[in-house]
């Protein structure tokens, strides 16, 4: 391995790489959860699971036509929280893949929950499958952008 | 792995500081970028268009609506020579630091 090594000494070369570290220790402290974006991903999952109301689960079932839709608002709200906090993320972590596959899991638990409320004449109870689609959605996609930021700290 | 080469370019210690910012992330805002290293935009600026000039950044602007001044945002990045040239010559630094620590 070539090495052009004139540079600094032993002592200046660990500076500098400490510094490097604490750059990127303070940027990562100075990272904040955007919550009110971060809510706009509960509200889309909310959205999509209070729509299971408006259907007729059985033979003559139509799936909602929010689904599409969702998907748009989500890149929306991702180019929103990019445009906020003034970074996007290279890799965001081992933890945040899991707290999306989380997310993904609950929304499709809580919208078969809810076609099956519909399906009872529950459609009153879709409400709360709704409140917890937003909860879970909002709680995991903080999960995720605060693994991303922490994962800067080991890049 | 890469190769350690030290460059002249971002040797200077501010521009390894926005290249070592600039590594780990897809890329960040101007200001964001001002804000951790705690210098001015004007001596930011100089450093950034010399990695620009360099080839190591690569820069784009998009409009800023949430701006009231009707700034717009620069986004930057680190290049794929950019990445190379950072990798090496930290690697290099590495060398230095380890070398007499056995």
């Amino acid at each position: 391995m070539e090495s052009n090594c004139q540079g600094p000494s032993r002592d200046q070369a660990i500076h500098t790489l400490n510094e490097l570290t604490t750059d990127r220790d303070r940027l990562a402290d100075s990272i904040r959860v955007p919550w009110a974006l971060v809510a706009g991903f509960g509200g889309v999952a909310a959205w999509w699971v209070g729509a299971t109301a408006s259907t007729s689960p059985g033979q003559n079932y139509e799936s909602p036509t929010t689904g599409g839709l969702a998907v748009a608002v989500v890149f929306v709200v991702a180019y929103l929280v990019q445009r906020e906090t003034g970074i996007r993320f290279r890799r965001m972590g081992s933890r945040a893949g899991l707290a999306v596959v989380g997310i993904v899991l609950s929304c499709l638990a809580l919208f078969s929950a809810s076609l099956g409320l519909v399906a009872s004449g529950l459609q009153w109870a879709v409400a709360l499958t709704s409140v917890l689609a937003f909860a879970s959605t909002t709680w995991l996609a903080g999960v995720a952008y605060r693994s991303a930021v922490e994962n800067l700290r080991s890049a | 792995m890469h190769e350690a080469r030290f460059d002249d370019v971002i040797h200077a210690p501010l521009r390894l500081r926005i290249c070592g910012l600039l590594r780990p992330v897809d890329r960040l805002d101007f200001a964001v970028l001002r804000r951790t290293l705690d210098v001015s935009d004007a001596t930011l600026s100089k450093h950034v268009k010399t990695l620009i000039v360099a080839g190591y950044v690569d820069s784009d602007k998009a409009a800023s609506a949430g701006r009231d001044d009707a700034r717009r945002v620069m986004w930057l990045s680190l290049s794929r020579a950019g990445r190379f040239a950072f990798d090496a010559h930290v690697r290099a630094l590495q060398e230095i630091a380890g070398a007499g620590g056995s």
